[in-house]
């Protein structure tokens, strides 16, 4: 049963619980051990509507509010991360061309990534500390009527086959080397996905870097005008900044929950280690964050829903997050001991074991893969230039 | 702050030699396949580093508290999984020291001093922060001791050549019922259980094991019936600064890297902006602090002084702080960090909050020194609330 705009909050909720613990739950220890594309899950996704919840009912999707996106995400991500972080992808990409696309763009895009039968993912920021002053990793040049992109970007979630790609590069020959966002098919002419990069977690979203070496992009592949292309950019980082943030928050929860359970079947020194007053602290530290940053998550979520200025409110929940996000995780793995750091039950333990997955699943959310101006500029700045 | 002698300085660089030789370059090989690190006992061998705590008499090196600790943080630096092997073995040798006979020390620094590894096994299913809670039980016979339970979390447990383990002498009783045994690899009745998956350190070994109706010769009791508890919580004293050690290593490695990154992204002489320098600041802010702890315990243990809650300060915030470099520098690096080595510190960090004593267990120790030294405050503040 496909998910519609009409479901409420709550029925949306327990619906993405039950898929959770039928589709993701089962499988995401297997995934992340296996660390391969669920092609599965994916089918099960599109079926459940999963991946048209961006995109507007007229174009073939559940068009529901972010709010509300966000909310399956945290469900999601407290059981399999990685497949939130595949959505996420998908769903930044049907975004940007529901905002900022042609109807042309739409009606020939859409539909498609709504029903599942092409994937998209995102290329937009430049990875780690920049870009500074060093030249961009991917460059757009004029020549006559289309852009040709040169160079690559090294860090992209999902370059699978199949797959819509949005690419940010910067142009050459203008004044401030504004960005322009290319809606790009893999498997286009000059464009080469590399070989795939191990990461710490969130194993079942691969990634790879793709290399672009003279690549066309005509007039109707380009996103919104040009010239907007840096707001896009910016934009789309932030909206990405709260996706990335609902799977921090829906680990984080998920997490404290079972470290909680731990600490209740736990004894040491004659009693539940719940009972211990360091335990509660810690338990109440990581819980307090996740709560401060869901709530903050959900504020932004209403400006985004509002179609309202949130670029400031995203970049304080990142902050936030960068700061306390892997901090849950290194908390709750340490009420669980050598359970917490221990990832396959060995022989007569019967405890479920999820925390070291999450532990270097919750690092991949929380990554600053963003110019410094994102996010403690745009904060800094929003205090004497209020939106 | 505590600047080396010439002496350490020399042992130092001998240690940071070896390590970038031998143990840098195979360290992520070893942790992507999780095999024991066989291959670093055979280029250890020649300097006998696994003895470096066994006094000369033994045959040992007899290096100082601080030129082991020096060794232990290039480990650290290197790798965390390889540098627990070493610190590990120390902490096994460190009981012997503590409580061993003349001819137990003979016996059991032997196999160290010839390049061998030795265990340390405390902990159980049951008994993790709570040692007294331990139910393997040693039984009296007429030449010893029949020992039956379970160990887990030990660390060099399959590759070890001898062991000090711990049993239970009395069936009740909390800290009088300890005792602790030495044993080595080919002991009866010793079952060798699963090896552990772990999050880090992944090529050092961790086991589970049983004892079986295990006979243990009344030679192997180390110390006297009842001694276990204060023999171990000895014990754990010295190792938690050998944890400290590596800890800072492992924190220095994490901001090595990290400015690694950051100078890669910037032209030569283009320094990034301050919002990245200050935080790099702070990290190596954090690192010196743990560092200067780190030899202060070490100093403490070389001038035969006290050092219980001054190596539970240095354990707790070296690990600390290797948890939270490690952690600032991947969130730093972004995808850089979370597909590289960085990665690995991190992994390799946490558990360094939680073994020979979780940081929670070293808070008791050092809180309850601070209330005992303050104990006028705390009634001061009641009568004036």
């Amino acid at each position: 049963m496909s998910i519609t705009a009409t479901l409420d909050a709550n029925e949306l909720r327990s619906r993405a619980k039950r898929f959770a613990s039928q589709h993701l739950e089962p499988v995401a220890a297997e995934l992340d051990h296996l660390g391969e594309y669920p092609d599965t899950v994916m089918q099960a996704l599109a079926e459940g509507g999963y991946l048209g919840m961006l995109t507007p009912v007229s174009h073939g999707g559940s068009g529901i509010d972010f709010i509300d996106y966000l909310d399956v995400i945290q469900t999601f991500s407290g059981n399999c991360a990685a497949v939130a972080s595949l959505i996420n992808q998908h769903c930044l990409v049907t975004s940007a061309i529901a905002r900022w696309g042609s109807e042309e763009q739409k009606q020939s895009l859409l539909p498609a990534l709504a029903e599942g039968s092409v994937i998209a993912s995102c290329a937009v920021g430049e990875s780690g500390p920049g870009p500074g002053p060093l030249p961009a990793a991917l460059t757009a040049t004029t020549q006559a009527d289309e852009f040709v992109l040169k160079g690559c970007k090294a860090f992209v979630r999902n370059p699978g086959a199949q797959l819509l790609l949005i690419c940010a590069a910067r142009q050459t020959g203008t004044e401030h080397r504004e960005q322009i966002l290319a809606l790009l098919e893999t498997g286009s002419t000059g464009m080469q996905p590399g070989a795939r990069v191990a990461t710490m977690g969130l194993t079942a979203c691969p990634v790879a870097p793709i290399s672009f070496d003279g690549v066309s992009v005509n007039a109707d592949a380009v996103l919104g005008s040009p010239a907007a292309g840096q707001a896009m950019a910016d934009e789309l980082l932030a909206l990405s900044a709260l996706m990335e943030a609902a799977q921090t928050v829906g680990i984080g929860m998920a997490a404290v929950a079972c470290a909680a359970e731990h600490a209740n079947r736990r004894v040491q020194f004659g009693q539940p280690v719940a009972d211990l007053q360091a335990v509660q602290s810690l338990l109440a530290k990581v819980r307090t964050h996740c709560q401060l940053a869901d709530d903050s998550l959900r504020q932004a979520a209403r400006l985004v829903d509002a179609d309202v200025p949130f670029t400031t409110q995203a970049a304080m929940l990142k902050s936030f997050l960068a700061e306390h996000g892997a901090q849950m995780l290194i908390d709750c793995c340490q009420i669980e001991g050598g359970f917490g750091v221990t990832e396959s039950a060995p022989k007569g333990i019967r405890e479920p074991l999820p925390l070291a997955r999450m532990f270097r699943d919750i690092a991949g959310t929380t990554l600053l893969d963003a110019p410094w101006d994102f996010p403690e500029g745009i904060i800094a700045r929003s205090i004497s230039e209020p939106a | 702050m505590r600047t080396l002698n010439p002496e350490e300085l020399a042992i130092a660089k001998t240690a940071q030699a070896f390590v970038a030789e031998h143990i840098i370059p195979r360290a992520v090989e070893f942790d992507q396949s999780g095999q024991f690190h066989a291959y670093l006992l055979e280029k250890a061998k020649p300097s006998r580093i696994f003895a470096m705590a066994v006094p000369q008499a033994y045959g040992g090196l007899g290096y100082s508290a601080m030129a082991q600790s020096l060794v232990l943080e290039a480990w650290g630096y290197g790798c965390a999984a390889m540098g627990t092997s070493l610190a590990a073995s120390s902490l096994s040798l460190s009981a012997v020291l503590i409580a061993g006979t003349d001819e137990q020390k003979r016996r059991y620094f032997a196999p160290l001093v010839a390049g061998g590894m030795g265990a340390f096994a405390l902990t159980e299913p049951g008994a993790g922060s709570d040692v007294a809670a331990g139910q393997t039980i040693a039984s009296k016979t007429d030449s010893g001791y029949l020992l039956n339970g379970s160990k887990c979390w030990i660390t060099n447990a399959s590759v070890a050549d001898v062991h000090v383990t711990f049993a239970r002498t009395r069936a009740v009783g909390g800290s009088k019922a300890l005792s602790a045994f030495i044993m080595d690899r080919h002991q009866p009745g010793l079952i060798h259980g699963d090896i552990e998956h772990k999050l880090g350190l992944r090529s050092s070994n961790t086991a589970f094991y049983r004892l079986k109706d295990a006979p243990f010769p009344a030679a192997n009791l180390l110390g006297r019936e009842g001694d276990g508890m204060r023999i171990a919580l000895a014990t754990l004293d010295v190792g938690r600064t050998g944890i400290a050690a590596l800890a800072v290593g492992l924190a220095q490695r994490a901001l090595d890297e990290c400015v690694k990154f950051v100078q890669g992204r910037y032209p030569p002489h283009h320094y990034p902006g301050q919002s990245l320098q200050f935080k790099l600041a702070d990290m190596q802010i954090q690192i010196e602090a743990a560092r200067q702890a780190l030899y202060h315990v070490a100093d403490l243990r070389d001038s035969n002084q006290p050092f219980g809650a001054e190596a539970a300060i240095s354990k707790t915030l070296a690990t600390d702080t290797a948890m939270n470099i490690s952690s600032r520098a991947l969130t730093l690096m972004g995808s850089h960090g979370y597909s590289g080595e960085i990665a690995k510190l991190m992994r390799d960090a946490k558990v360094m909050q939680i073994y020979e004593g979780t940081n929670q267990v070293q808070r008791i120790v050092i809180s309850r020194s601070v209330l005992a030294t303050h104990p006028v405050c705390g009634s001061t503040q009641k009568e004036g609330a």
